[in-house]
């Protein structure tokens, strides 16, 4: 008594792909199981998701001429020519079903890996089905540093942590202190999720280590009816700083609420999440001129790197928007295992495992500003370096670190 | 806690906002001591440095705001107190009428270029056959059960919040949505360094005019008195002719109608997806139970209240904590009148 | 003559039981697959939760929708209790369904003379302040939760790194308990009180005491069930956060199998439960995928559907004699 679904619900990319596969016959295919939120509050980011996974299945399953692992050649060569088939799965941002699904598709599917899923409580639950069924999960775009630190073996997470992101932050605060500007005071604005927490004690341990004072340390209820109370109270504190992490809704209402109540914050350094999504620069992009975001990405790197922009529009093509931290970040997500799973020459999990374990993928090969992709003991990839987008002018322009950045840093914002 | 007044140093640069040299009562809190104080130890963590001043200004600015919210939790919620109160049923959809008005706005705006605020006569009508539909076609039928008529309705109505849900996901998509430019939104008043943002403004003015016209339409109308009539006794009602079925259907659809002007002024300033109507269901309950279920006016107060509330507990706790605050008024509430501030069933 | 009638469908009802449990037992035996157990699983668990709710919720009339404090409650003392002082689950569970039972006691006293919708959002409203102090109370994990480190298998420890088995047969026994103790209270002196009560208000009045008394009784042990049932979750899933146990959301999926198979039911629960879990999973799993939203217009309908159409509970479709009896 199983259910399978066979053919039903491919992505896109992934169903044409099969079809050019039956007329071929017989080759095999490699399936991989994505678990994100595809209803509920947060569907949008795993509607987006979707789209960034199948234009990576896309590049890997034809012929593209980008300097990226798997691009130039159909399918996976380690394995004759396999093609990627993913599986889509829906965890409504709640861990037991994250767990669920990921058992599903372990053991109905035959997944041979897991990528997901946004949801850093979610990723705590299907992380842990995976090291019990031995299969690798790739953490694409969960951010809380404590994932990474379970002991697991079947854990890979090839994007930075907030922890990363929080110090490259104050790096860059420093490197502005040294020019001369002042920068001493700090408010802490973040929501009561696994992402807000993490992400504020990351940033309350490195400001007490750099001597900056946090006057306001802010949580606030994730999509409250109004942030008044909340604002006046960064108002009061009126840091040099504002260093708010929140996710899209409440940073529309973060935005609008300071407007309405008169602060005008001297900089805002944000924690990505709803910083880059662009729905929030639709709504309140006119009060945000100046605003600086984390990222993981930039799509000013295309100057460098053409293929970068070159798949940008692909992706677009898909989804209606543009790369941002989240759906590059999947995007890399699944090229990084395809290579493992290429290089493994099996879908066999323990192989996979030590193939991801020995990745060792340039920075160039990526369209990342990373230096390169390499596990730790953890599964981490240390060399992630994050790096700090100015929006200026409706678009974002990298200004940290230096050797990344394209435009000098315009502080205080306007 | 200390109390003292000093002047306030002008600030660098000068902010246009912000009027220099003004009086403020200062009243600080040593950080240490505010916590024990405020909170168990515990759950210091969540309180984190705080802010060191809590100025009479910041009172003032966090009474005003609260005043606002809260009468538009009152229109939020009269609705859902008006229909209770006709005929016992707590819409459990009622946020997601909220979230199909603001959707309404939204797109008036995005297709036709309609101002929300002229918008509002299109949406409130819009919303009125809806929630008469609704009532025709769905909650009739759930008030047809012999036991559990409370359960019954309550689990068909949280069916309708899942399906509506599901339906504007489905073609609405889960992208977030926003009024960017409208002749409200964006704008605020200042007062004395008090900050009234317009959108809010108009909102409570709406609020206070909607509950007026209501009570004048219940007390001074013939379809007014035909609704309380049929709220007091429906076997009696139908003996006069009445038709009961057209009274609850025209009392869905006004309920529906003001959650109506309630979504198109906050598609002004508040952002709009398929699940936006969750974070306003619950303090509609609370509004609506704190009051008195099915009294009008207790909606009105009620919302005042929670407003009130809610902005000064996060004065002196903190903020994600702010909920906590309402509920506990709620508890306080109902433990001393068991039938809220001004119910009558 | 009545009595007769009524001695012997009780003792139908316990053979059915006892086959139905017999039955169960055997299904693994045919069912291998892990995707299928763990819907089972979810299956017994929230009929006992459900028949746990039914107790005060159906047969009292106090309608909570904050089960969920309970459930809460009762995963985090077992996962606070094992991962920070090393007390087995089998005690920490017992102790949450112990600390559960008390503070439904001392809610009980101010709150059950709340009525009809009053109650009902007292009870929301209590179970979403824990919430809160939960999400924001640091050594308890916060908004982190607790992630319960599973490390082998271990009756010991109730915890299983693949088999599904061992959390089935738990929840095999914990559905059958919840439904033994409803069959027992349905025929002692307290579900004869209840009876009176939902059928005559003057005998509610001349009862008044002593019926406080026996929902004060209900409610402790509802709430004591409800958090054996969070504990088994918190071992389930081996993580917990204030979300996924403490949320409103979840006090409503607790009272939904009740009100779907017939709310102040023997089976009703079980029955609701049987139908409302697996295509609550079904749903999300096999149309989820394509981020449209269709599980949930599906799922919503479908609830929505039952709750029209049959509004006594999906139970009165088999038994029109037995609804007859009890529309009298």
């Amino acid at each position: 008594m199983t259910i399978t679904r066979r053919n039903v619900l491919l992505g896109g990319a992934a169903s044409a792909a099969l079809i050019t596969t039956a007329a071929r016959a017989q080759t095999k295919e490699v399936v991989i199981g994505v678990i994100y939120p595809l209803s509920g509050a947060s569907a949008q980011i795993g509607v987006d998701a979707q789209r960034a996974f199948e234009t990576a299945a896309d590049i890997i399953n034809n012929k593209y001429d980008f300097d990226l692992p798997l691009a130039r050649e159909e399918g996976l060569p380690g394995l004759g020519g396999a093609k990627i088939r993913l599986v889509f799965a829906d965890h409504q941002a709640d861990p037991q079903k994250g767990r669920a699904e990921a058992e599903r598709l372990i053991t109905q599917e035959k997944v041979c890996a897991i990528i997901g899923t946004y949801q850093s409580a979610v990723a705590v639950t299907v992380s842990q089905i995976c090291e019990r069924y031995q299969i690798p999960f790739l953490s694409a775009d969960n951010s809380s540093p404590s994932l990474h630190r379970r002991g697991l073996k079947f854990y890979f997470r090839p994007a930075p942590h907030d922890e990363m992101f929080s110090k490259a932050m104050f790096d860059f605060f420093d490197a502005l202190k040294k020019k001369g500007q002042k920068i001493e005071t700090l408010s802490l604005f973040h929501e009561d999720t696994i992402f807000g927490t993490d992400s504020a004690n990351a940033q309350l341990a490195l400001a007490k280590e750099r001597g900056y004072k946090v006057v306001a340390d802010i949580k606030y209820r994730a999509n409250s009816p109004s942030l008044t109370a909340e604002v006046q109270q960064l108002k009061a504190a009126d840091a040099d700083v504002l260093m708010p992490s929140s996710y899209t809704t409440d940073g529309i209402l973060l935005v609008k609420t300071m407007a309405e109540l008169g602060y005008k914050p001297k900089a805002i350094v944000a924690q990505d999440a709803g910083f880059s999504e662009k729905a929030l620069y639709d709504a309140v992009g006119d009060k945000l001129e100046g605003v600086i975001s984390r990222g993981s990405f930039s799509l000013d790197l295309a100057a460098k790197r053409p293929m970068v922009g070159a798949i940008n529009e692909m992706y677009k093509k898909r989804s209606g928007k543009d790369f941002n931290d989240y759906s590059s970040r999947q995007f890399m997500g699944l090229i990084v295992m395809a290579d493992a799973i290429n290089r493994a020459k099996s879908t066999d999990g323990e192989k996979i495992r030590e193939a991801l374990a020995a990745t060792n993928m340039p920075g160039d090969h990526t369209i990342m500003p990373w230096k390169d992709v390499k596990f730790d003991a953890q599964g981490q990839n240390d060399d992630a370096d994050p790096v700090l987008l100015q929006y200026v002018g409706k678009k974002f322009v990298t200004i940290f670190p230096p050797q990344a950045a394209v435009a000098e840093a315009i502080w205080p914002m306007k | 806690m200390t109390a003292y007044l000093v002047q306030r140093r002008p600030r660098e640069g000068g902010d246009p906002y912000v009027e220099d040299f003004q009086f403020d009562l200062f009243l600080t809190f040593p950080a240490s001591k505010r916590r024990s104080w405020l909170w168990v130890p515990a759950f210091a963590g969540t309180s984190g440095n705080g802010v060191s001043g809590v100025t009479a200004e910041t009172i003032i600015q966090s009474l005003a705001s609260g005043l606002l919210m809260g009468l538009l939790y009152g229109l939020i919620a009269v609705g859902l107190s008006l229909i209770f109160g006709l005929m016992n049923i707590v819409n459990f959809a009622h946020g997601e009428f909220l979230m199909l008005a603001m959707y309404a706005a939204f797109f008036l705006f995005a297709y036709f270029a309609i101002d929300p605020l002229l918008a509002m006569p299109f949406v409130a009508a819009a919303m009125f056959i809806f929630g008469a539909a609704i009532y025709l076609l769905i909650v009739r039928f759930a008030m047809r059960a012999k036991t559990n008529v409370g359960m019954v309705q309550i689990f068909a109505t949280f069916g309708l919040a899942i399906v509506l849900r599901g339906l504007a996901q489905y073609f609405f998509t889960p992208d977030y949505r926003s009024i960017t430019h409208s002749w409200l939104g964006g704008k605020t008043i200042s007062i004395g360094g008090i900050f009234l943002p317009v959108p809010q403004l108009v909102g409570a003015g709406l609020s206070i005019l909607a509950f007026g016209a209501l009570y004048f339409f219940i007390k001074r109308t013939d379809f007014g008195r035909a609704l309380e009539a049929t709220r007091e006794d429906a076997g009696a009602v139908a003996l006069v002719g009445i038709d009961q079925n057209r009274v609850f259907a025209l009392g869905w659809g006004l309920g529906s109608a003001l959650v109506g002007l309630a979504g198109a002024i906050m598609a002004t300033f508040f952002y709009i997806y398929p699940d936006v109507g969750a974070s306003f269901a619950l303090i509609a309950y609370v509004v609506v139970a704190l009051g008195g279920f099915g009294s009008v006016f207790g909606a009105f107060a009620g919302g005042i209240l929670v407003g009130l509330v809610e902005a000064s507990t996060a004065l002196i706790m903190p903020p994600s904590l702010k909920s906590v605050g309402i509920y506990a008024v709620y508890l306080l509430v109902v433990f001393i009148r068991p039938r809220g501030l001004f119910g009558s069933i | 003559m009545q009595d007769i009638t009524h001695a012997q469908r009780r003792r139908r009802d316990l053979i059915i039981a006892a086959v139905l449990i017999a039955v169960a037992a055997c299904v693994p035996m045919f069912v291998k697959d892990v995707y299928v157990q763990n819907i089972m699983v979810l299956t017994l668990m929230y009929a006992a939760l459900s028949q746990s709710w039914n107790i005060l919720g159906g047969y009292c009339g106090q309608i909570s929708l904050g089960h969920a404090l309970y459930f809460g409650i009762g995963a985090y003392t077992t996962a606070i209790l094992f991962t920070k002082f090393g007390i087995l689950p089998w005690f920490g569970m017992l102790i949450g369904g112990f600390i559960s039972a008390a503070i439904a006691l001392a809610l009980g006293y101010p709150t059950f003379r709340l009525g009809g919708h009053y109650f009902a959002i007292a009870t929301i409203v209590i179970a979403e302040i824990a919430f809160l102090l939960f999400l924001n109370w640091d050594w308890a994990g916060a908004a982190l939760g607790i992630d319960i480190p599973v490390r082998a298998d271990s009756w010991l420890k109730f915890q299983f790194t693949r088999s599904k088995l061992p959390y089935f047969y738990f929840a095999l026994a914990f559905a059958a308990v919840a439904w033994l103790v409803t069959w027992w209270l349905e025929n002692s002196k307290w579900g004869y009180w209840w009876r009176a009560v939902k059928d005559n208000s003057e005998a509610a009045e001349s009862l008044g005491v002593v019926v406080f008394k026996s929902k004060m009784g209900a409610a402790a042990i509802s709430a004591f069930l409800t958090a054996i049932g969070g504990a088994f979750y918190a071992q389930f899933v081996s993580y917990i956060d204030p979300e996924s146990v403490m949320s409103f959301q979840f006090s409503l999926l607790i009272s939904l199998p009740a009100v779907l198979g017939g709310i102040g039911t023997l089976w009703g629960p079980l029955f609701g439960a049987a139908i409302l879990i697996p295509v609550t999973e079904l749903t999300r799993s096999f149309i989820g995928g394509s981020g449209r939203g269709v599980d949930l217009i599906v799922y919503g309908s479908l609830i929505m559907a039952i709750s029209l159409m049959r509004p006594d509970g999906l139970l009165g479709l088999f038994s029109r004699k037995r609804k007859k009896e009890a529309v009298r």
